[in-house]
């Protein structure tokens, strides 16, 4: 068993932006910082309260200042210890439930805008016409969009800080997460359930685009790889090598739906759920190695010659 | 008195462990086809006979707490003979419930209602078990002659989880021989 | 009137009860020596357990980080959660409440003293067979909740698991065992005037909480047998492949989990009223408020569990439903926060190690508990939960309450259990080197939350100001871990050449005071007259006695 895997290996780890909760992304988000700064203020002054009558009362009533005769405060103050609790609490729980309603209604029967599943460790967004992605999800901004949860193996979940609630993603359940972007833009998350041994690794990229760009990106992720005539090296490798048997490429052999969907991976700007930039290095790297580089994932080392390894990077990255 | 308040606590710990059993019982009972799976394999005739068998055990019990309360010792130590053995009458009746399920092919690894049905009479059927092997050293105390004068509390302190094994029993027999016939 | 016996003697030599005599030790079903071992016991456990610590910490120093693998992380991790909750706060926490609860109640040891040793020993073996596991394939490696399906054999080969499983269930007994103890002894061997009315709020504290943990633990064996019989075999439960299901494991453990956060609270809560009384020399405010706060919190710690599980999907009417309950307990809570003010208000404050690590509390505490109040909010639970903020709040409450008041009471009981003082000096280092680096380290991780860092993640890439932050949070974890070389230092030095304390050093006010320190094998051969809540203060001041 190894116990301390050094990987000698330097993922080229993507840039991600600074992340703040309280950055609204979506009208979800926009309602939860509301209820956040309200919480805020009245946590920090409970906080500055307590603070304040704590060190009043040690310098106050500190050994050498005190006098002899000890001050009982009357009981007349449980009163106000137990009944301004109680209203925060109820203020709160009002604030709570309402804006709950509004973040996260019923999904009702409506069909989702993608069928998002998880996997040990990526993933898989299906779109309505059963138009398969991987890793990085097209989304339109500016609707509201229903995402459908589903685990394909333990429990998950899929977040984005600046985009507000999580939800889980329970195997045998089906979730369902309201989504509102307000702008076009590129926004990053992560798993937030703690899956297994990579779950550090198993991070969430949302390209939000204007409706017309989405539709176009639909269009043209839903094409099959197109055809060459003159299979390429790399292309008659990923067959012979039984990639196919895990990894689906839209219009060849290659049907596996076990990992990810490598249709258009040419085009993605990350690889590996979001471990490292989308290049030839990184990608060669993977296929040397994949035990090196994300250390559980379930892609065996197939051994391949280093000439190999070039030509199905060559091969990948054309499929754009 | 000492003895009687640990062993109601530790009794009522124990009935909160066989709720969460019972209740992830139920859980299953829809996805699990409980219904339909209790009325093919199990048989609440017989294992009524033996939840009988059980039940007077408690009665037998009780009669000889009350032998040693009057004195009786030789009266005392039949009715614990007694109730050791409709005891372990109760568990051959499990163990022949359990055979026959086994030879249909119902285990604990088959479904959710194999997995459920064991995992809840079985440690029932263990905490029967561990009664016995008590009721016995108290048997093996009493015949040494431990209980001539009738000042101990430990007679009674065990009376207390053998009435909690038996009521245990009364709803899990009810959760599962009688419940798919009334719902 | 009350006649110093010969019994009362001096001590001149350090506390060694058993002093080389292994047997002794194995043997012993003397409530003092037992309560001792569970002490030593949770020392030893947290110096493991605060090594898996520091081992995270400088995983997670830098982004990117290649000093441990996911494999090695995750099982120390896992195994730094449930380290410290089940084998250094509960048996730290049970140690002290049998050592003191005889003491202060007048008697001479617990109702069933055979029990307390099997206790001790059956959790001390959980421990070892929990621990064993490093050396028997891996250790369990899926987290201290363990979620399902994860924790099946599928997904986590290893044995780990079923070593957590057995493990947690000898510690499980053992808990329920003292808690049988505890109860019976309160009820049952009082000295004669203690009224349930008159108990010091330690052992009313601790009766409740046993009543707490008689009913929590057993959800946590249900759900831990069933693993096992999924695992070894092949049963249906939580494979959620063969229809088991996933929920049903979160329910049952968090049925036992969010209890069990009460169960290592409450004891500290009972320690900080007492030191808060005598270091202000002055009686508790608010006693029957306290105690029904308390009374009001074990209730309600059976109706809140759902709130670890806000964003599985449950609907916004059981969501609703819970988190009213889980707002709803934190008044009790806030409550005890101002009746301990109220008792520091008007007294006369001795900042000895002890107050100073319950002044902290109150701060640390709140702090904690605010940050908790924010998860009970769905919404802002539903952003946060999973992240670093929750990992603040659990170390701010864990460590800020449960942690400080076993310092507190360490400062407080170390003289009466040895005959010894700390080292105050020392102690002072002490307290400020560990609230520096315990602040540090936890309160740049609220921020990490924010900022989107999820929990339970071995390593992190470099997004804005994550690799400054956690580098800074493992500074603090590394003075910690100082502050505690220091602590021992301490104990250590005080054993050989400390203070001589003497019978009641602080001029305190209940029983245990009155009994030599340390007390002989036979506590008491006599009591004060009992007609108060401070009966050893009424003994001491006749002419100013408490009413009740």
């Amino acid at each position: 068993m190894n116990w301390l895997l050094f990987a000698k290996l330097k993922n080229i780890s993507p840039n991600i932006p600074y992340q703040n909760i309280l950055h609204s992304s979506s009208r979800q988000a926009e309602e939860i910082n509301h209820i956040e700064l309200y919480f805020c203020i009245a946590a920090g002054t409970m906080l500055l309260l307590v603070v304040g009558i704590t060190i009043y009362i040690l310098l106050r009533f500190r050994e050498s200042k005190a006098g002899d005769k000890r001050i009982i405060p009357g009981k007349i103050w449980e009163l106000p210890m137990l009944i301004i609790p109680t209203v925060l609490v109820a203020v709160f729980f009002y604030f709570s439930i309402t804006t709950m309603a509004h973040i996260n209604p019923d999904a009702d029967s409506r069909t989702p805008d993608v069928v998002i599943t998880a996997h040990q460790w990526w993933w898989q967004a299906t779109y309505p016409g059963s138009i398969e992605a991987a890793n990085e999800i097209h989304l339109p901004a500016g609707k509201p969009l229903l995402l459908k949860l589903v685990t394909a193996d333990v429990v998950h979940d899929w977040w984005v800080p600046q985009f507000g609630n999580k939800m889980d993603i329970i195997p045998l359940q089906d979730n369902y997460l309201w989504l509102t972007i307000k702008e076009p833009g590129e926004y990053y998350g992560t798993c937030s359930e703690f899956c297994g041994l990579q779950h550090a690794n198993m991070r969430i990229k949302v390209i939000a685009e204007t409706q017309a760009g989405f539709d176009t990106w639909l269009h043209k992720n839903g094409q099959a790889a197109p055809p060459n005539k003159n299979k390429t090296i790399g292309e008659e490798l990923f067959m012979a090598k039984t990639c196919g048997d895990c990894h689906r490429i839209n219009g060849t052999a290659a049907k596996g739906t076990t990992g990810p969907d490598l249709t258009h991976i040419g085009s993605r700007a990350t690889l590996l759920a979001g471990m490292s930039i989308n290049d030839k290095d990184n990608l060669k790297r993977w296929l040397k190695s994949p035990q090196h580089v994300k250390p559980g994932a379930y892609m065996p080392d197939f051994l391949l010659s280093d000439s190999s390894i070039n030509d199905l990077a060559d091969y990948l990255q054309s499929l754009k | 008195m000492q003895n009687k308040l640990m062993m109601k606590l530790v009794v009522g710990s124990e009935a909160i462990f066989f709720i969460a059993l019972i209740i992830s019982y139920l859980f299953f009972w829809r996805t699990g086809h409980f219904q339909r799976e209790v009325a093919e394999h199990l048989n609440i005739k017989l294992t009524g006979i033996f939840t009988l068998f059980l039940l007077s055990s408690s009665f037998t019990f009780w009669m000889a707490e009350r032998s040693y309360k009057n004195q009786k010792d030789r009266s005392m130590k039949i009715w614990l003979l007694t109730t050791i053995v409709l005891g372990l009458v109760f568990l051959a009746g499990q163990g022949h419930e359990y055979y026959t399920l086994l030879q249909e092919n119902l285990t604990i690894s088959k479904s959710e209602f194999g997995s459920s049905f064991y995992t809840l009479t079985g440690f029932h059927g263990l905490h029967v078990f561990i009664g016995l092997i008590i009721l016995t050293i108290l048997l093996i105390l009493a015949m040494r002659g431990i209980f001539r004068r009738n000042t101990s509390t430990v007679i009674s302190t065990i009376g207390i989880y053998w009435h909690f094994v038996d009521a245990v029993w009364v709803v899990v027999f009810t959760v599962i021989y009688i419940l798919p016939y009334i719902l | 009137m009350i006649e110093q016996s010969e019994n009362n003697a001096t001590v001149q030599d350090p506390y060694q009860p058993w002093s080389g005599r292994i047997l002794q030790c194995l043997s012993s079903v003397d409530h003092k020596e037992i309560g001792i071992m569970y002490l030593i016991m949770a020392l030893l456990f947290f110096a493991v357990g605060g090594t898996e610590a520091l081992l995270m910490r400088t995983q997670l120093a830098i982004a990117d980080n290649h000093f441990l693998g996911p494999e090695a992380y995750n099982q120390i991790f896992t195994m730094h959660g449930v380290t410290m909750i089940f084998f250094v706060a509960m048996p730290a926490l049970f140690g002290l409440m049998v050592y003191i609860i005889p003491l202060m109640i007048g008697a001479n040891d617990m109702a069933f003293p055979r029990l307390n040793a099997f206790s001790f020993w059956i959790t001390f073996f959980g421990g070892q067979l929990l621990y064993f596991s490093f050396a028997a394939g891996g250790a369990p490696n899926a987290g201290w909740f363990n979620y399902a399906p994860l924790n099946e054999t599928f997904y986590s080969h290893s044995n780990g698991i079923n070593y957590y499983c057995m493990g947690l269930l000898l510690a499980g007994i053992g808990s329920v065992t003292t808690a049988v103890n505890i109860v019976v002894t309160i009820l049952t061997m009082r000295v004669e005037g203690m009224t349930l009315r008159r108990l010091p709020l330690f052992v009313w504290m601790s009766l409740v909480n046993s009543f707490l943990v008689l009913a929590a633990l057993p959800s946590l064996n249900a759900a831990l047998s069933m693993l096992l019989l999924d695992r070894l075999l092949d049963a249906h439960f939580f494979r959620t492949a063969a229809g088991g299901s996933a929920l049903l494991w979160q329910h049952l453990f968090w049925v036992f989990g969010h209890p069990e956060v009460y169960i290592v609270i409450l004891p500290a809560f009972g320690i900080y009223s007492e030191v808060f009384q005598v270091f202000s020399q002055k009686k508790i405010f608010g006693y029957a408020f306290i105690a029904a706060s308390t009374v009001a919190i074990a209730l309600l710690a059976f109706g809140v569990w759902v709130h670890h599980m806000f964003a599985v999907g449950l609907g916004n009417t059981i969501t609703g439903f819970f988190a009213a309950s889980s707002m709803l307990i934190g008044i009790p809570t806030g409550v005890k926060i101002f009746s301990w003010l109220a008792t520091m208000y008007g007294g006369r404050i001795k900042l000895t190690v002890s107050m100073l690590f319950a002044v902290a509390f109150l701060i640390e505490f709140t702090i904690g508990g605010l940050s908790g109040i924010a998860f009970s909010i769905v919404p802002i639970d539903l952003q946060l939960t999973d992240t670093y903020f929750v990992v603040a709040h659990m170390h701010y409450v864990f460590v800020g309450g449960t942690v400080f008041g076993i310092f507190a009471a360490l400062f407080y009981w170390f003289p009466k259990m040895s005959g010894r003082m700390l080292d105050e000096t020392l102690g002072k280092w002490f307290f400020w080197l560990f609230v520096i680096g315990f602040n540090l380290t936890f309160f740049l991780q609220h921020f990490l939350g924010l900022m989107g860092m999820a929990r339970r993640v071995y390593t992190y890439p470099e997004i804005p100001y994550y690799t400054i932050l956690n580098m800074l949070s493992s500074a603090g974890a590394y003075i910690m871990g100082i502050a505690t070389l220091l602590l021992l230092y301490n104990v250590y030095r005080s054993l050989k050449k400390g203070k001589i304390a003497g019978n009641d050093p602080w001029n305190a006010f209940t029983l245990e005071w009155y009994t030599a320190s340390p007390p002989n094998e036979k506590n008491f051969d006599d009591v004060p007259l009992v007609s108060s809540r401070r009966a050893l203060w009424d003994f001491k001041n006749p002419d100013n006695r408490d009413e009740d």
